[in-house]
C-alpha cells in the first residue's frame, strides 16, 4: 500500500471489549452494567510534528479508505511547528501471563454473591456504611505502524475494592482495601479484606490528630511505593525532560540518594501496570531510574528518545482512544538488608506510616505530597499511639538523601495513575523504608 | 435546548424495550473537537476527536440495569446487557421516570459560531504564547488548546425528548523559572469568553515571582485561598457531603445537621443550575429531571442535599434534578450543574496574609472527617493590598469542615474552576507547617 506522500511515520492503534462493574453499598446490589467500546487512534508524523484522529467503530480496510485518514491526519500535522525523531527499541510482543481462573468464565451472578460476601465481612461492630465494588476489563488491542510492524493481543484487568466507615460519637473514620490484578479472577475466599478495611476503620475512632513537623518515618512498602511513584517516577517522564518541566533534567550521573538506593520501573513484571508491548509498539524492560543513588535513566517514549538519550523507549502507554503519553508501569524501590527491628531502632523516634490515599507531584519544582491511611508513633524503636490522617511532602532532591535504610522483603500494589486527563493501571512497590528528617504533616497541635 | 427530530433506532428501542420492562430510558451523545498541544513555544501535535455513544438504563418492578456503547447501530446488544444487568439488581422503592414537561428551548452554553478547526487552537497557544512574553525569565514548558461541541439526546419512555447543543473553549499553559513553576488554565463556551493573552501572562507571572521563596515557621496564619485552591478542597471533602446518597449511607459529616449553622455566616453555596453562560447550566439533569436552584448552604446555615431519582426514592423524598454523568458511559450519578459560592463581598487583600494558588494533594484529604494536609503551589506574603516576596513551599493543614466557620471574607471577582464558580476566601487562624 502506498500512503499519501510527505508521511514520514503512522500508526494505528486500536482497541475493543467491554467493561463491567459491580457497585454493592450496604448489602444492596446498587449496579451491575457492562460498557461495550471500539476506538481507534491514528498517528501520522508530518515534517514538522503529529496529527492524530480519534474515532470510534474502526474496521480496517487497507486502501482508499484508510489512505483519506491517513490525509486527514497528515493534514492537522500541517499545524505542528515542532522537531520530531523517532528513536527505536524492542520489537517483541511479551504473552500475557496465564490467569488462574478466567473472569469470562464466571457468571455475573456469582460475582455478585462474592462481592457481596466480602462486603458482608465488613460488618463489624460500629461500622455504620460498607461498600464494595468490583471491576473487570477485557481489551483487545491491535496495533500497526507504517514501519511494518503489527500486533495484536488481549488482556484481562479485574479487581475489586471494599470500603467501611465507622462511626462514634460524632467522630467518622474509614479503611478501604483494593486488589486488582491481570493474573485472573480474585473475588473468592477474600471475605479478610472486609474484616481489615473494617478493622482499621475501627481502630481509627481511637487514633489522635498527629503533629505536624520534621522526624523520622518508617514508610511501609505500599506507601514507600507511592513515594517512589510520585518523588521519582515522574519526574523521570521523558515528557516532562524534553519540556524543560522536571527537576531531574540533565542530572544524569548526579548523586541524589544513598549508595544502595535503587529505583525501577518494569512494564515486563507480571504486576498490574503489565504491557506485553507498549502503545508505539516497543517493549521496555527493567528501567533502573536511580541506581545506587545516582540519577541513572530516564522512561521514554520514541521521540523522547530521540530527543533526550539516556534511557529506553517502551514506556508509552494509552488510554483507549487517546494518544500515548509516556507513563511509569510497574514502579519500586529495591530491596536493601536491614531487617525490620534494625529499621526500628536506627528510627528510634519518629513514626511508621502505612497505606496510602494517593499523592501528587509538581515535577517542574520537585515537590510531591503523599497521603497515609494511618499511622503509629515510634518511641523508643516502638510503635505506640495510633494517629490518623498523616501525609507527606518533601522536595525530591533532598528527600531521597533520607532514604536510609531499606528492608529485605518488597510487596507490589495495584492502582491508577492520572495524567494529562489518561488513566492507566499501574503498581507500586518497596520493601519497609526509614526516611529521616520527613516533613510530616497533620493537624495535631499540643 | 432545540426540538425533538425524531431518530429511527431511539423509536425502535422503546417499542422493543418497553415489552421486556416497566421503564428506560436513553442517554446519547456526539461531539467533535479539535485540540493542540504546546511543547516549550511549538506546536507539537493537533488532534481530532469524533466521539458517538450512548447508555441505556432499564428499571423492572424496581430493579435498575444500565448498559452503554459507542456504536449506536449496537443498541440491541447495549439493551440485553441492561436488562441483564437489571436481574442482579436489588429491587428498591421506585416511582418511576420524569414525566415530559414544556422547558425552554434555549441552550445555555452553546456558541454557534464557534469554528472547530485547527486554526482556532493555533490563535489561542498564539495568544498565550504572546500572554507569556510579559514574563521573559519564565520558559513555557507545555500547553494546550481545545474547542469541542456536542450534542445531547435525552429520551424515556415516558415521552420525554429533549437534546441541547454544548461547545466548549479550553486553554492551559504551564511555565517554569529556575525550579519555580507557574499554571493558569480558562474554559467557557465560547471564544470571546477566554483570554488567552491573560492565562499566558498568569502562568509565566506566577512562575517570575514565586522564585526565590523564603521558609516559613511553622504556625497560625490567615491564609487567603484563591478560587482554584478552594475548589479543589471544596471538591474533595466538602461537596461529597451534600451528596443524598453519602447522608442516606451514613458516609456524610454534615447529614444530621440540616438547620444547623454551619460555617460562618457571610457564606452561602448553592447549585445554579440556570446561571447564564455558565459551562454547567441545563434545564434538565442526566435523568431527564428539569433543573432548579437548589440551596445547600444559606447565610451559614445548613439547608440542603442534592439527590438523583433512586436516592430520592429510597429517602422518600423528591430528586432535585442534580443527576450528572461523567460522559455518556458513566452512569447518572449525584453531583451539581454550577456550584456557587457567594455573600456578602470585600477586600481580601487589605490586612496581612498567605495568598495560596492552588494545593498539592487535595484528592488525599479525608472526605469523612474533613482532615486534610497538602502542599502550597505559588504562596505569597500579602502587604499592602497586595501581593508580596514569594513563601518557599509548606504545609497547609487543619478540618476542612471546621475551617468553613473561620472564613472571614470573601473577595470581590469570583471565577470559574471546573464546575464550581467562586471568589478567593480569606480563612483566619489556618495552621502551617513550615520546613
Amino acid at each position: 500500500m502506498t500512503e499519501p506522500s510527505g508521511i514520514r511515520y503512522y500508526d494505528l492503534r486500536q482497541v475493543s471489549g467491554q467493561s463491567t462493574h459491580i457497585d454493592v453499598d450496604k448489602g444492596v446490589i446498587e449496579s451491575a452494567g457492562t460498557i461495550f467500546f471500539n476506538k481507534a487512534v491514528i498517528r501520522v508524523l508530518g515534517p514538522r510534528g503529529w496529527g492524530i484522529l480519534e474515532f470510534d467503530n474502526y474496521s480496517h480496510e487497507p486502501g482508499k479508505k484508510f489512505n483519506d485518514l491517513l490525509a486527514s491526519a497528515q493534514k492537522l500535522a500541517l499545524v505542528a511547528d515542532d522537531t520530531v525523531n523517532l528513536g527505536d527499541g524492542s520489537r517483541i510482543v511479551r504473552p500475557v501471563p496465564p490467569v488462574k481462573e478466567d473472569c469470562r468464565d464466571v457468571g455475573i451472578e456469582e460475582k455478585a454473591e462474592l462481592l457481596l460476601a466480602i462486603e458482608k465481612a465488613a460488618d463489624l461492630p460500629l461500622v455504620t456504611s460498607r461498600r464494595a465494588n468490583y471491576s473487570e476489563r477485557i481489551e483487545k488491542v491491535r496495533f500497526m505502524d507504517s514501519s511494518g510492524n503489527e500486533y495484536c493481543y488481549e488482556i484481562c484487568r479485574s479487581g475489586f475494592s471494599v470500603m467501611a466507615v465507622a462511626s462514634r460519637n460524632g467522630t467518622v473514620q474509614m479503611g478501604y482495601e483494593p486488589d486488582h490484578t491481570i493474573l485472573g479472577f480474585n473475588l473468592r475466599h477474600r471475605e479478610e479484606m472486609g474484616r481489615k478495611a473494617a478493622a482499621t476503620a475501627v481502630a481509627l475512632l481511637d487514633a489522635g490528630a498527629a503533629k505536624g513537623g520534621k522526624m523520622h518515618a518508617i514508610l511501609d512498602p505500599e506507601l514507600a511505593g507511592v513515594f517512589a511513584h510520585e518523588a521519582v517516577g515522574h519526574a523521570s517522564e521523558g515528557d516532562l525532560i524534553e519540556e524543560g518541566n522536571s527537576i531531574l533534567k540533565g542530572r544524569t550521573g548526579e548523586k541524589i540518594g544513598d549508595d544502595h538506593l535503587t529505583i525501577v520501573d518494569d512494564p515486563s513484571l507480571h504486576e498490574f501496570g503489565f504491557e506485553p508491548v507498549d502503545a508505539e509498539g516497543i517493549a521496555a524492560g527493567r528501567t533502573e531510574i536511580i541506581r545506587a543513588g545516582k540519577v541513572n535513566a530516564f522512561l521514554h517514549n520514541r521521540q523522547t528518545l530521540a530527543a533526550i538519550g539516556n534511557g529506553v523507549a517502551g514506556h508509552a502507554r494509552a488510554m483507549p482512544g487517546e494518544p500515548p503519553l509516556v507513563r511509569m508501569s510497574n514502579t519500586f524501590i529495591e530491596t536493601g538488608d536491614a531487617t525490620e527491628d534494625e529499621i526500628f531502632s536506627e528510627c528510634k523516634d519518629g513514626i511508621y506510616l502505612a497505606g496510602s490515599r494517593g499523592g501528587q507531584v509538581d515535577p517542574g519544582r520537585g515537590v510531591f505530597q503523599f497521603n497515609a491511611e494511618y499511622g503509629y508513633l515510634i518511641e523508643n524503636g516502638e510503635r505506640t499511639r495510633m494517629v490518623r490522617d498523616v501525609s507527606l511532602s518533601g522536595e525530591i532532591l533532598k528527600t531521597l538523601h533520607g532514604i536510609a535504610l531499606c528492608g529485605k522483603k518488597r510487596v507490589m500494589h495495584s492502582g491508577y495513575c492520572g495524567k494529562g486527563g489518561q488513566s492507566v493501571p499501574v503498581s507500586d512497590g518497596a520493601p519497609l523504608v526509614l526516611l529521616r528528617d520527613a516533613v510530616v504533616g497533620g493537624s495535631g497541635v499540643d | 435546548m432545540r426540538w425533538w427530530v425524531a431518530v429511527a433506532w431511539i423509536e425502535e428501542l422503546f417499542t422493543v424495550g418497553e415489552q421486556r420492562v416497566d421503564e428506560l430510558e436513553v442517554y446519547g451523545f456526539s461531539g467533535t473537537s479539535i485540540s493542540a498541544d504546546l511543547k516549550q513555544r511549538r506546536v507539537s501535535l493537533c488532534s481530532s476527536s469524533v466521539e458517538t455513544g450512548l447508555c441505556i438504563r432499564t428499571i423492572d418492578k424496581g430493579k435498575i440495569g444500565s448498559s452503554s456503547t459507542n456504536d449506536p447501530q449496537q443498541w440491541q446488544a447495549c439493551l440485553d446487557a441492561a436488562i441483564a444487568g437489571g436481574r442482579l439488581a436489588t429491587p428498591q422503592e421506585w416511582k418511576g421516570l420524569p414525566d415530559p414537561v414544556a422547558l425552554p428551548t434555549t441552550d445555555f452554553a452553546w456558541d454557534p459560531d464557534l469554528v472547530v478547526e485547527p486554526a482556532t487552537a493555533q490563535e489561542l497557544l498564539a495568544g498565550m504564547l504572546e500572554g507569556a512574553l510579559e514574563y521573559p525569565d519564565a520558559a513555557v514548558t507545555s500547553g494546550g488548546a481545545g474547542v469541542a461541541v456536542g450534542e445531547i439526546t435525552f429520551a424515556n419512555s415516558h415521552g420525554v425528548r429533549y437534546t441541547s447543543r454544548q461547545s466548549d473553549v479550553s486553554i492551559s499553559l504551564e511555565a517554569i523559572s529556575g525550579q519555580s513553576t507557574g499554571y493558569e488554565f480558562d474554559h467557557a463556551f465560547s471564544r470571546s469568553q477566554v483570554n488567552p493573552q491573560r492565562v499566558g501572562e498568569q502562568a509565566a507571572c506566577l512562575a517570575s515571582r514565586s522564585a526565590g521563596g523564603k521558609d516559613i515557621p511553622s504556625g497560625e496564619y490567615d491564609v487567603v485561598l484563591s478560587p482554584m485552591a478552594y475548589a479543589d478542597l471544596l471538591s474533595g471533602i466538602f461537596v461529597p457531603a451534600l451528596s443524598g446518597r453519602n447522608v442516606l449511607q451514613g458516609r456524610s459529616k454534615l447529614a444530621t445537621k440540616i438547620g444547623e449553622t454551619i460555617t460562618a455566616p457571610l457564606l452561602s453555596f448553592f447549585d445554579d443550575p440556570h446561571r447564564v453562560g455558565a459551562t454547567g447550566s441545563t434545564w434538565f439533569d442526566a435523568e431527564g429531571t428539569p433543573t432548579r436552584r437548589l440551596d445547600f448552604v444559606r447565610d451559614g446555615v445548613l439547608t440542603g442535599f442534592a439527590y438523583d431519582l433512586k436516592t430520592a426514592y429510597r429517602a422518600g423524598l423528591q430528586s432535585t434534578g442534580s443527576a450528572i454523568r461523567g460522559g455518556f458511559a458513566g452512569l447518572p450519578a449525584i453531583g451539581h450543574h454550577n456550584f456557587v459560592v457567594d455573600g456578602k463581598r470585600d477586600e481580601v487583600f487589605d490586612e496581612p496574609a498567605i495568598y495560596v494558588h492552588s494545593v498539592v494533594g487535595a484528592h488525599t484529604a479525608n472526605p469523612l472527617s474533613g482532615d486534610f494536609s497538602v502542599e502550597m503551589s505559588n504562596p505569597f506574603w500579602v502587604r499592602d493590598g497586595e501581593l508580596a516576596e514569594p513563601v518557599r513551599g509548606a504545609m497547609l493543614t487543619g478540618n476542612f469542615f471546621d475551617l468553613q466557620r473561620q472564613v472571614a471574607t470573601l473577595g470581590k471577582e469570583s471565577r470559574a474552576v471546573g464546575s464550581y464558580i467562586l471568589p478567593p476566601v480569606k480563612i483566619n487562624n489556618v495552621r502551617v507547617i513550615g520546613k
